[in-house]
Parts: structure tokens; sequence; C-alpha cells
């Protein structure tokens, strides 16, 4: 067994045993640094925490210097999945894309990810969208096909 | 699926300027079914035929070129009292501030920061960092302590950032690239032991030699290698691998001359050295530790590197010196807005907060980053607005840790350069200055780049830091009980920036660029986004004196028909 094995099993019952302890879920154990193999696997909330979390804030609340992060909080463009879906695969001014096919300098989303990331923004931050959306709906949206240089 | 692409994404890693070196695991197949890049095919003739045929490749796709740069700018016959508005006192804004205020131009300059020098930036004991969401951070370093947050090394085929070196006086010393006795580490390679760089790589080395002339004696390249060059071909693979007289790579004095030794030779009756054992060719391979061994072979990484003495910050501090009062601090730039005759621009003056000012000028030289820039009403032309729009900047964060001792140095004989690892920290690189010194010591405990950056940057400045220390504890068992304080700078929470540099796709740079860099009306811009060297100080010189040579002309010319 290799060590990521390891520590994502160990991992994973760590996570049972809080479920059983706290009643809380994931957001309760969610550790600060999730390996990239064991982040395919995680939830929309912890794609928001690890991810997003860098540029949108810890409760969505954005953030303004010589520019500003927009707040996600009573967005309505967030009514639109489309919409949200479509910034998360493409990118939009300044925001990175997460549909390019992955890089080094790159961040690279599967559709599941972004699916999940998705309905997790839609429903939290005082947003209560309630159409959630699945894979095939992000498959079947247009992807960035531009390769990084780099 | 997102592991294969980030192992391919490992793959391409050695090739970028601020990258070092790939990480273990990589495996080419994954490239078949993907579009080729320039830089796999690049990284494709390095691995096959070496990094002399790779330079050659680059040299004909334009990558490896030397920087355009020929010395000082000319920009004789400036009209008597024309003015320039620069936006960033960066590397950019100031380099240009300093040539247009040389020639005569009325220049000034405007600027968020309290301080000169943007990305080119140090972190000293005592400074204070507010990123955004409110994080301060207090450095806690001790005297003549720092870390350089952005670029920390100057190849010295930059000669636009050299000459600036030696205009402003600011002194310089070697940045070590490559260090022989520093570690290459996998987490699943020998154990997770770190291995000497060195030894990697006179194994790979050798092996590969000892091959190749297996290759050679048993004729099978004779159509490739003429009857008088197959004896030359392998006397030469004998001194590059350190091979034995029948051309194998053994347990050897030569091969300890390159590996090292078991027990180094010395002098008198304890001095009779012996011979360290090479690790297999399958370990090698398999370890894929081999993939960091070219790091300081390319063209940007070749010897000689300098900083500056005492932190990269050091340059952007000389030009902020140089031109005092031209440069207005604490201003945001809020509106800009050309006609005619000239530019406007409106800024809130940060020490009281609402109050909005404007200056103005007959041309404008804006260096703000694009992610910043996007958001700033400015009436220039759509294509350079979608320009602007067009480039994300590059997540990047770097952690700094103070010890309270020179342990690599003291126990494990590491002075200067780069340990590479496959673990999200990517790099721990040494202090290239005050060997030796009593007392504590600084490190690069991190660089990180891609969604690993993007995790630390939502993490608190104190997690960084503890992250840095938890996995840097892998390679140096010292770490746990030797570690002091540490900064964290988190690229995309850079007040100032909102990213660390330019990502250009290629159909973005096709599209794009040249509506990028074009004068637009009396607006040009100019940074390293506006480059072909991102990320690179040199990058964001160059395109300044390339955006003001045109601009002068334009002046000249406006001037005469005045």
């Amino acid at each position: 067994m290799t060590h990521r094995k390891a520590r994502a099993i160990a991992y994973g019952v760590s996570m049972a045993l809080c479920l059983v302890a706290t009643g809380k879920g994931a957001h309760a154990a969610d550790p600060p640094f999730i390996a990239l193999e064991d982040l395919a696997s995680a939830s929309g909330a912890q794609i928001y925490s690890h991810i997003c979390q860098a540029c949108h804030m810890a409760r969505g609340e954005g953030a303004a210097g010589a520019g500003h992060y927009p707040k996600l909080s009573g967005d309505r463009t967030l009514a639109s999945w489309r919409y949200v879906a479509l910034t998360v695969l493409g990118g939009r001014n300044g925001m990175p894309a997460f549909g390019l096919p992955a890089s080094p300098f790159g961040q690279h989303l599967s559709d599941v990810q972004v699916a999940a990331v998705v309905n997790y923004v839609r429903t939290h931050f005082g947003n209560h969208f309630r159409d959630t959306i699945s894979v095939t709906d992000v498959s079947r949206l247009a992807h960035p096909t531009a390769r990084p240089e780099f | 699926m997102a592991q294969v692409a980030i192992q391919s994404v490992r793959a391409l890693r050695s090739a970028h300027p601020l990258l070092y070196a790939s990480r273990k695991g990589a495996t080419m197949a994954q490239h078949e079914s993907e579009p080729m890049t320039r830089r796999e095919l690049l990284r494709m003739i390095g691995l096959t035929a070496g990094t002399s045929a790779m330079y050659q490749a680059m040299s004909g796709l334009g990558l490896a070129a030397e920087s355009p740069y020929r010395g000082p700018i000319d920009l004789q016959g400036a009209p008597r009292g024309t003015s320039v508005l620069v936006l960033g006192a960066g590397i950019a804004g100031m380099s240009a501030a300093f040539e247009l205020r040389n020639a005569g131009y009325d220049v000034t300059v405007l600027e968020y920061n309290t301080r000169p020098g943007g990305r080119n930036w140090t972190l000293r004991g005592g400074d204070r960092y507010t990123e955004l969401g409110g994080a301060m951070q207090e450095c806690q370093f001790d005297e003549g302590l720092y870390i350089n947050p952005g670029p920390w090394r100057i190849p010295y085929h930059h000669h636009a950032m050299m000459s600036y070196c030696k205009r402003l006086g600011v002194a310089l010393e070697p940045f070590i690239q490559v260090n022989y006795n520093a570690y290459l580490h996998g987490s699943n390679a020998f154990g997770g032991k770190p291995v000497r760089f060195r030894e990697v790589k006179a194994d790979y080395q050798g092996h590969v030699a000892e091959l190749l002339a297996k290759a050679v004696s048993q004729s099978t390249l004779d159509g490739a290698v003429s009857k008088e060059d197959r004896e030359r071909l392998l006397e030469s693979l004998r001194a590059w691998g350190a091979l034995d007289k029948d051309y194998a790579y053994v347990e050897s004095i030569a091969a300890s001359e390159r590996r090292g030794y078991l027990r180094k030779p010395g002098g008198g009756l304890s001095g009779r050295p012996v011979p360290s054992k090479p690790v297999a060719l399958a370990d090698i391979l398999d370890s894929g530790l081999w993939a960091s061994i070219a790091a300081g072979d390319e063209f940007d990484m070749q010897t000689t590197l300098f900083q500056p003495v005492g932190g990269m910050g050091r340059i952007g501090e000389a030009f902020g010196r140089e031109l005092g009062p031209v440069i207005r601090y604490n201003s945001k730039v809020v509106d800009i807005r050309q006609d005619g005759h000239g530019v406007t621009v409106t800024y809130e003056d940060r020490a009281s907060p609402g109050t909005h000012q404007s200056a103005r000028a007959q041309w404008c030289l804006c260096t703000i980053p694009l992610p910043i820039l996007a958001q700033i009403p400015m009436n220039v032309s759509e294509r350079m607005a979608a320009a602007i729009a067009a480039v994300p900047y590059a997540s990047a964060v770097k952690v700094g840790l103070q010890f309270k001792r020179r342990f690599w140095e003291e126990d494990e004989q590491i002075y200067g350069g780069i340990s590479y690892t496959d673990l999200p920290i990517n790099v721990i690189a040494y202090p290239n200055t005050g060997y030796h010194s009593a007392g504590k010591g600084v490190l690069l405990g991190a660089y990180i780049w891609g969604l690993s950056a993007m995790e630390f940057t939502s993490m608190s400045p104190a997690q960084r830091v503890q992250k840095a220390v938890e996995f840097g504890s892998q390679i140096h068992a010292q770490y746990p009980r030797e570690f002091d304080n540490g900064i964290a700078v988190a690229w995309h929470r850079s007040p100032f920036t909102m990213g660390c540099f330019g990502a250009w796709t290629i159909e973005a740079r096709a599209q794009h660029y040249e509506s990028l860099c074009r004068i637009d009306g009396r607006i040009a811009l100019a940074g390293e986004h506006a480059s072909y060297l991102n990320g690179w100080q040199e990058g964001a010189v160059t395109s300044a004196l390339d955006a003001l040579a045109r601009l002068h002309r334009r002046a000249v010319a406006e001037g005469a028909a005045a």
C-alpha cells in the first residue's frame, strides 16, 4: 500500500469517526490542506474552501484592494447555473479558467468538481437556488480549448 | 483524471523560468492524445536528444533568444514640457519613469502601495504586510535576514536588469541555482529519503552513457554514426559518464569522482578513499528523480545568476530613491480617460479614503497588472479592452522560514542552492549569502503554484507556514526542533497585483498580444504581462522600453507638428 492510499484511508476513517462524534459532516473535519489526488473526490464545500476561497474568501464576501474580488453572497448572476459553470470553466475578467487542460501554472478542475462547487456556491452564502446540476450538465457546456504556454 | 492531468503537468515543469524541475512520476504517454505544446515538444527533444539539441530547437522557435536589450534607451529630442503619466511604480513603471525624466519629460508616477517596487520586494524583520481579506503579518526575521516573495534571481543575460543594477549602484552576488550537494526528494522514491543531486545526476548520466556505448559497440547505431565518429563517440561517452575502460558504469574511483565517495580521499594514514556504489539504472528511473537534473541547463537558469545583496527589493528601493517625489504613493487609480490631447487619471488618496484627485498628462504609460486594470474604467479600443481581459494571472505562494541555526550548512553542508521535492512545497531554497553566520537563518520553505498554490492561498498565513514546516520536515528532520517563525505571501491575495504574473495561452497570445502592446490613442501598456518573458523582471523592463520608444516617436512627431 502506498503512503498516499494509507493516508486517504486514514483520512476516511477519521472522517467517519468525526461524523459519529459531531454529526456535522465534512466541514468539521476539513483539513487545511488536501493532497491534489484526494481533492479529485472532494465535496463542493471542500473545493470551495480549498480553491475558490483563495480569492472569494471564506464566507463568499470577496475582497477589495487596488481591484476587487466579487462577493458571491447575494450575487444575482448566480441565478443562472450556466453562467456560474461557464465562469468556472472559462474564467472571466482576470479569474483564471478551471476548465483548461492542466499545466504547471494552471488549475484544472474536472466536470464533477465543477458541478459540485457550482451547486455549493448557489446554495450557500445566502444563495438559495434549488436547481442543482449534474456532471452531465457541465459536460454539455462549451469547455475552453486554449493551450497554456507553459 | 485529475491525477493524470497533474502528472502531465509535472512532465512540463522543468521548462519554465520560475519553475525548476519536473516532479517524479511524469509520463509522456499521456500526451499522445493531446495536441503537443511547444514546451512539450522541447522537453521531448531534450529527453531524447540531449540539452544541446533542445537548445538549438529552442533557438529555432525563438524561445531561448537573448534579451532584446542593447544598452540604455535613446530618447533624444523630447519636446519641451511634454508630460507623461506612469501608472505603477514597479520595475516597468520605474524604469520607464527614470528614462523619461532623464530625457527631459515631465513625469508623474502613481503608485497604489506606500513603497516602490511592486513585485520587486523583500520582506525583512519588522516589515508588515496585509493581504486581501485583512490578514496582517509582521515579519519576525532577525536583522539581515529576508525573503523575496516575488522575483529572486537575475540571469546574467537579462541585460536590461543587469544594466539597471549597474547604473543604480545595486550590488550583486551570485545566486546558486545548482547545488550538487542539495537534495532531490520524492515521497515514494528511495523510501522517501532525500538523495544528493550529485548522486542522481552521476548515476543517471553514467548508466545512459553505458547503454549508449553498448549500442555503439554493437553497431546498433551504424546508420547514424560514421565509422570515424564511433571511436570518438565512445571516448566521449566514457568521459561524459565516468565509465571504466570497458565502457561500464561501475563502483570505481572514476564514478565516485562524480557521485561522491563512501569515504572521501584525505591526508595521511586515514586518507585512502573508498568508492561508493552507484544506484542501479532501474531504481534511478523508477524514482523519477531524474526529472529534476536538467533544471540548471535551462537558458534562464544557466550559471551565472545573480541576486542583489540584501534582497531583490534593493532594486525597487534604488529606483524609488532616484525618482523621489516623482512618485505619488498611496494612490489608487479608479478611472483612466483619454481625449485628443491627453489622458486624465482619477485616483483615490488612500490616506484619506473617498478623496478623489486627478492627474493629467499628454501621454500615459500604464503598468497596472491586468486583473486590476480589467476593472478600471478606461476608454480604449475594444481590441485593447479584450486583450486586457484575456490574461488571467498565475497563482503562486512563497513561504519564508526562520530557523534557530543554519542546520543545512552545519549538519548537511548545503551552501545555497535548491532542493527539489514532489511535495506541494516544490522546493527548499537555501540562502545564497551569509554562509557560516552564527545565529538564525532564513530559507525559502515553499514555492508553490497551480492548484496547490490556490489551496495554500485559501489557508490563513499561519496555516501556510505550519504546512510548509510539516512538509519540509520530510526532507530535513531538524525542522520541528529548529523552526523559529515564518511568513507566507500568496500572490492571489496581494492587494496590488491580484495574482503572480500573466499566464498566457497560445491562443490568447495569437489573438490579443499585439492589441495589448500597441499604443491606443495616448495610452500604452507595459509590464511583464506585455512580454514573452512572463514572470521575469526582464520582461517588465523590456516591455516598458519598447513601449517608451514608440511613445517617444509619437511625442516627437506631435511636437514637430505643433
